[in-house]
């Protein structure tokens, strides 16, 4: 299992291309004729990730926005970020 | 030097070689948004690459299509077309206005729908469907009730202050054979590469008209034709899935601006899918079905003034 750590440097694949609608940001990877919708906290990752942030500079960011722990949300990001690094939609350094 | 005048996709075109499927030009005298240009034949051309017919870069499209001709467009602005010693102009026409416009809609940041558009009271009604699924046969039943016609098989969507327009094009239609039967073998129709071809004539409208509705047409076995409306995420892949000539979105440097038109369009217009017996007898009962689902959903508005 995938497992980040606080000082991994995390940005979004800047080759997707994207598209907002009503509340959701419809992502399309053009390569592979994928479509990814994101809502809610997932939608907000993606935004927050436009320019490079460490995992725990990301934790940072959402525990000011959503109710929840820095336990609990590094916890949830782990399974989050992993799964969108394995659809291309994330680089790691 | 000489050229022939044309008025499609909402532009002026001046083209060395005479494509009578485009509308013409009113007045040759103000400068043209796209030349087209017509090179010696030439005896060998080239393979672009190993494995694909086209070629995609930010202002450059090229498209080799064998035994035919290659053709590069530039920049939304200019075509050139060379083609092979000894082809059927015919054939080098069909690529020039299929694929070769499309990939200047791409350039330009137009977002080209592969489907037919009708007008009606409720403004521009777009069907788009796989291959074969009957868009311009229902397009031609659309004409023979009297609608005019937009396009037949491409449309192009352009958004303006004023919000999304349909760009009319092509003023004929292509019908496969057995359409055409049907239609009672329209007698100015004659038959071009692969299809029966005849003239809109009136049934054309040259003028671009507000995006209503894009409809995804598809068959299914019940009696009565269905029409269901799409929500969420759905609606940007279906418009996505229905590029004409969808290969040629990547590397173009319009691609994130089309991306987000797609956004634009599912979010200001309705998209639904409408699904019916494949049935060639009941073609007149969709445009029926059709009528009075666009009266339930749709508030008619008035046509603007001709000037």
């Amino acid at each position: 299992m995938r497992s980040f750590r606080s000082e991994d440097k995390l940005s979004r694949n800047q080759e997707m291309l994207s598209t907002d609608l009503d509340q959701e940001t419809v992502l399309m990877n053009i390569e592979a004729g994928a479509y990814y919708g994101l809502e809610g906290p997932a939608q907000s990752i993606w935004e927050k990730l436009e320019s490079p942030l460490t995992f725990s500079g990301l934790v940072d960011e959402l525990v000011k926005e959503y109710q929840v722990t820095p336990e609990a949300c590094a916890a949830d990001l782990q399974g989050f970020l992993a799964r969108m690094e394995e659809e291309g939609l994330l680089h790691v350094e | 030097m000489s050229f022939h005048g044309y008025w499609a996709y909402g532009l002026r075109i001046h083209a060395e070689l005479e494509c009578p499927e485009l509308p013409a030009l009113q007045d040759e005298s103000a400068e043209p948004d796209v030349t087209i240009h017509l090179l010696p034949a030439a005896d060998h051309i080239p393979e672009l690459t190993v494995s694909r017919r086209f070629h995609v870069q930010p202002g450059l499209f090229q498209l080799r299509v064998p035994e035919t001709a290659l053709y590069c467009v530039e920049d939304g602005k200019r075509i050139f077309i060379t083609p092979f010693s000894g082809a059927s102009m015919d054939k080098v026409r069909l690529f020039l206005l299929g694929s070769t416009l499309g990939a200047l809609l791409y350039q330009r940041g137009l977002f080209p729908l592969h489907g037919s558009a009708v007008e009606t009271p409720w403004g521009a009604m777009v069907f788009v469907g796989a291959q074969g699924v009957g868009k311009s046969t229902l397009a031609a039943e659309f004409h023979r009730k009297g609608y005019r016609l937009l396009s037949d098989d491409v449309c192009a969507v352009e958004s303006t202050p004023d919000g999304l327009q349909v760009l009319p094009a092509l003023s004929h239609i292509r019908l496969c054979p057995d359409a055409y039967d049907r239609l009672g073998t329209p007698q100015n129709a004659r038959f071009d590469v692969d299809k029966f071809l005849f003239p809109m004539g009136d049934g054309y409208c040259p003028d671009p008209l507000p995006l209503c509705a894009i409809h995804i047409l598809g068959n299914h076995e019940g009696e009565v034709p269905e029409y269901h409306n799409l929500r969420g995420m759905d609606r940007v892949v279906y418009l996505l899935g229905n590029l004409y000539r969808r290969r040629y979105l990547q590397g173009q440097d319009t691609q994130g601006a089309l991306m987000r038109m797609a956004g634009e369009i599912a979010e200001k217009c309705t998209i639904a899918t409408v699904s019916r017996r494949r049935d060639p007898e009941s073609i007149h009962k969709l445009v029926e079905f059709l009528e009075l689902e666009w009266a339930e959903r749709f508030v008619a508005t008035p046509l603007k003034e001709m000037v």
